[in-house]
């Protein structure tokens, strides 16, 4: 591998590990797999992208986080006060997203953003070289690593664990579960698009079509990371998924460096995540099996 | 304190075959300091008046009282911040995946809700750790253990100290030693007593055990079709024996039982 794609594959993980961040809070703290996320990551490089090309980076990365945020409010409240199922929620925003993206692209399925100023302009003159693009990206997975790390210790945090955890038992601790939701998933999907804002502007462009697989891509991310580090508490989770999308990324990186060809990515994130799912019920039965045959050998 | 269920009524399946009167016109009043045992066969509606009174199930007619407020309509986890209840199943009082101590400041956060983004502070974790320390069961030195790696009797016990921790005005305890070990049972009833006379809460406690029903507390009530066959306090309970109760309810329901066998 060249440094050149090294370097390309930690600024992708870094990228990728606030990705991550979001689907960590929705499948692994509110234990609901969100698939908004395919749409509102793309929502967020769009906003990003269409108010860089007209000269206003920061902007632009702010109004992804509060556009993503909004996009987590609609699932939230489509599964709390109208009873939609929680992954038919996620698929509803997810697909109506589509053509709101388009929209806010300008009805173009691409924004090229060469020769634009963006967030990383900045860094670019002060520090130079190859790495300032990650020298930028880690400031912003810290500062959000350690706002995730401060709120889930927080009353409200906590509240939200527990809904994941127990949601009858926050109901007779007096906490209002459905609004707890609403804030995660906000929170969930406002990293999310930020995620999408900063690669469309490091990529220098945003394509309506990014998004597909990023909640696949998330998960592998957060499983890799789950084997490298045990999910002892919450700060070692968000440090586990920043390593698993890093090493994903160089996983990713080494394989493009092979014949192998990247057509088939896609459905290599999809084996990760089935085979790490699957794996304890298939070791379940497995012992299960081993110990009926010891059974019959000594009968 | 004072709770009122005024003319309660609550029909399962409506004009079905199935038709169940969950709650037939019930009407009683509970005065501040009193623990209630009840007790009463399956479908004699215990379980459904404590759904109405916490807000699980909306009752058809009548309303709730609670210190003179109409409570009726005010959704579940409004009431919670005033109603204790623990559950038969001691993994549903509990986050599994969370520690002792987190669990025990999400049941203490009932009381300091405004301020939402603070974290809990050395003095309320402090208390917290007093109050488990009250247990006996040497739990406050396992404060970061996932609660989920405790026994069903531990986790009853800590969810005794979680309804109580912030004193409630009512405290609903759904047979919350059925499925315990006969050892852990009466260790958390214990508890239980200790619990609830220390603070005087206000208590309302469904038991299958006729003879702790009438050793607990100091007001007895048992239950039938959705009514209150039998109400017993003061003196005439205190000389009453199980084999009394259960002629008194025969006496009332003109119905012929040989032992508590059939109420179990």
């Amino acid at each position: 591998m060249s440094l050149v794609s090294f370097i390309g594959a930690i600024e992708l993980g870094l990228v990728y590990s606030l990705l991550a961040f979001g689907s960590f809070i929705s499948f692994k703290i509110l234990n609901i797999a969100d698939l908004t996320v395919d749409g509102s990551f793309v929502l967020g490089a769009a906003a990003s992208a269409i108010l860089a090309f007209n000269g206003m980076p920061y902007a632009g990365v702010i109004a992804a986080v509060i556009a993503g945020a909004l996009a987590g409010v609609v699932t939230a409240l489509l599964q709390t006060k109208f009873g939609i199922q929680p992954i038919l929620s996620g698929i509803l925003t997810m697909t109506g997203l589509y053509s709101i993206n388009l929209m806010v692209m300008d009805g173009k399925a691409n924004i090229p953003l060469l020769n634009k100023t963006n967030i990383f302009t900045l860094a670019e003159t002060l520090i130079g070289g190859k790495t300032y693009k990650i020298v930028v990206l880690l400031i912003i997975v810290a500062f959000i690593f350690a706002v995730l790390n401060w709120f889930f210790r927080t009353q409200l945090g906590l509240s939200l664990r527990a809904t994941g955890d127990n949601e009858a038992m926050c109901k007779a601790s007096s906490i209002d579960t459905d609004t707890v939701k609403v804030v995660g998933f906000a929170i969930s999907n406002a990293i999310v698009a930020l995620s999408g804002a900063l690669l469309a502007q490091m990529q220098q462009s945003a394509d309506v079509n990014m998004g597909s697989g990023m909640v696949v891509i998330s998960f592998a991310s957060i499983i890799i990371g789950s084997v490298i580090i045990k999910n002892r508490n919450i700060t070692l989770g968000f440090l586990s998924v920043i390593i698993g999308s890093v090493i994903y990324r160089l996983i990713i990186a080494l394989i493009l460096t092979t014949k192998f060809p990247p057509s088939y990515l896609k459905l290599i994130s999809s084996l990760v995540v089935i085979i790490a799912l699957s794996i304890p019920n298939i070791k379940r039965k497995m012992e299960i099996n081993k110990l009926r045959r010891s059974i019959n050998h000594v009968s | 304190m004072s709770l009122k269920i005024n003319s309660v009524s609550k029909i399962f399946n409506k004009n079905t075959p199935d038709e169940h009167k969950g709650l037939d016109n019930i009407n009683f009043s509970v005065s501040d300091g009193e623990f209630i045992t009840i007790i009463g066969g399956n479908g004699a509606g215990k379980s459904t008046l404590f759904n109405v009174i916490s807000g699980t199930v909306l009752c058809d007619s009548g309303n709730i009282e609670l210190d003179g407020i109409d409570i009726t309509y005010i959704p579940e986890y409004k009431r919670a911040a005033f109603i204790g209840r623990i559950f038969q199943d001691p993994m549903k009082g509990t986050a599994p995946n969370m520690t002792v101590g987190e669990n025990l400041i999400i049941a203490y956060m009932r009381s300091t809700k405004k301020n939402i983004l603070i974290s809990p502070s050395k003095k309320d974790k402090l208390f917290i750790r007093e109050r488990l320390s009250q247990l006996g069961l040497g739990l406050e030195d396992r404060m970061n253990t996932k609660i989920g790696l405790l026994s069903g009797g531990q986790r009853q016990a800590i969810t005794l100290v979680m309804a109580t921790l912030v004193k409630p005005k009512l405290l609903l305890l759904d047979e919350h030693t059925a499925a315990l070990d006969p050892v852990s049972a009466k260790s958390v009833l214990e508890l239980t007593n200790k619990i609830v006379l220390g603070n005087n809460i206000t208590t309302l406690m469904i038991t299958h055990n006729i003879t702790s029903a009438l050793e607990l507390g100091n007001r007895t009530i048992m239950m039938d079709s959705g009514n209150i066959a039998v109400d017993i306090g003061g003196s005439e309970r205190k000389n009453m024996s199980v084999q009394d109760l259960l002629d008194k309810f025969n006496k009332i329901k003109n119905k012929v039982f040989d032992d508590d066998k059939v109420l179990l």
